[in-house]
């Protein structure tokens, strides 16, 4: 047998674990928001949950050199006005300009 | 069998092949991240079997890199379980924006679909709108996995470290991606302060502890503080 297909026990025991206590992340949200009653200021919180998200998300990286800020920029400015594919294709080309240049 | 408030297409396999097509912008800026993920397995000594268990099993990408680099380090197994868990806890959040859709779908059925939550995969279930299907959510879902795991399993077999992704602006890939799934979430002035607060929490938390995830926990918060706040105002303005 050749070295790819060796297991190593004490490492698949840790992706077990893993494993595990991913998917109780995945199913614990549902699981936990179904047996709370949320008012209304706790739903407005729940709904703004995954904007928030998605700037915490990209905030740090984005932030992180003025290139990758407007290039950033620029993808905002045109993320509702073309597809998806061609938004993102727009932004990666932008960043690897506009990083050469700054 | 019930899907809950998932949608029931017209043609479960056209809302598959949306879900595909959907996410091979996310795929081609994932593949060169498995790739290095692998890479980096191969020098902590992990063989493509274990990496292929990994990724089929635990399936979160960010996490699998902080376990590989505490295996790297030789860290003992359950410091190593508490980093995924602390790394995935973000799940917990997304997962509860989706129990709308989860509510009365059988717990099985449930519960396969969510072992495939990772954050691309419930961006695009949230941009999907109304329309989202069971059969969508698997599209994407089966697209972005046999990506992870072909990537990363390739990663380990091709061994040596490949050329850093940000020389080809492929780390801006996710940045994009998220920008243009955050666009969607725009419901005008409104949603700026959230916004503005998640930015400077995540900003300030990540600044102190920038390995983890852990900014991404503190921007949801801050966010969600601001906007419960904000509909507290409005309820008061509402009264007088």
């Amino acid at each position: 047998m050749s070295e790819t297909l060796n297991l190593d026990w004490s490492v698949f025991a840790i992706v077990l674990g893993g494993a595990l206590v991913t998917w109780m992340t995945r199913i614990g949200g549902p699981w936990l928001i179904a047996r709370v009653r949320l008012g209304p200021a706790a739903n407005a919180a729940l709904e703004a949950t995954p904007g928030a998200v998605l700037v915490a998300l990209v905030a740090p990286a984005a932030l992180s050199r003025p290139s990758d800020a407007l290039a950033a920029a620029f993808v905002c400015l045109i993320a509702r006005r073309v597809p998806m594919v061609v938004a993102v294709v727009a932004g990666v080309v932008a960043v690897v300009v506009l990083r050469r240049l700054i | 069998m019930s899907t809950g408030s998932f949608a029931v297409p017209a043609s479960p396999r056209q809302d598959f092949a949306s879900g595909v097509v959907h996410s091979l912008p996310i795929v081609a800026g994932a593949i060169p991240f498995g790739f290095l993920l692998g890479s980096l397995a191969a020098k902590a000594g992990l063989s493509a079997l274990d990496m292929g268990l990994m990724s089929a099993l635990v399936f979160a990408g960010s996490s699998q890199f902080v376990a590989v680099e505490l295996l790297d380090k030789g860290s003992a197994g359950l410091a190593v379980v508490g980093a995924i868990l602390l790394v995935n806890l973000r799940h917990l959040l997304m997962g509860a924006t989706l129990e709308p859709r989860f509510r009365g779908v059988p717990r099985a059925r449930a519960g396969l679909a969510l072992f495939f939550m990772t954050d691309e995969q419930w961006a695009l279930a949230l941009r999907r709108g109304p329309e989202l299907s069971l059969a969508y959510w698997y599209g994407v879902a089966a697209t972005l996995y046999l990506a992870w795991l072909s990537s990363t399993v390739a990663g380990t077999l091709a061994g040596a470290l490949i050329a850093d992704p940000t020389a080809w602006g492929l780390d801006f890939t996710f940045i994009a991606v998220f920008l243009c799934l955050l666009a969607g979430f725009w419901r005008g002035a409104g949603s700026l302060p959230p916004w503005l607060a998640s930015a400077a929490a995540a900003l300030a938390v990540h600044a102190l502890s920038s390995g983890g995830t852990w900014h991404i926990l503190a921007g949801a918060v801050a966010g969600g503080a601001v906007a419960a706040l904000q509909a507290k105002g409005q309820g008061r303005t509402r009264n007088v």
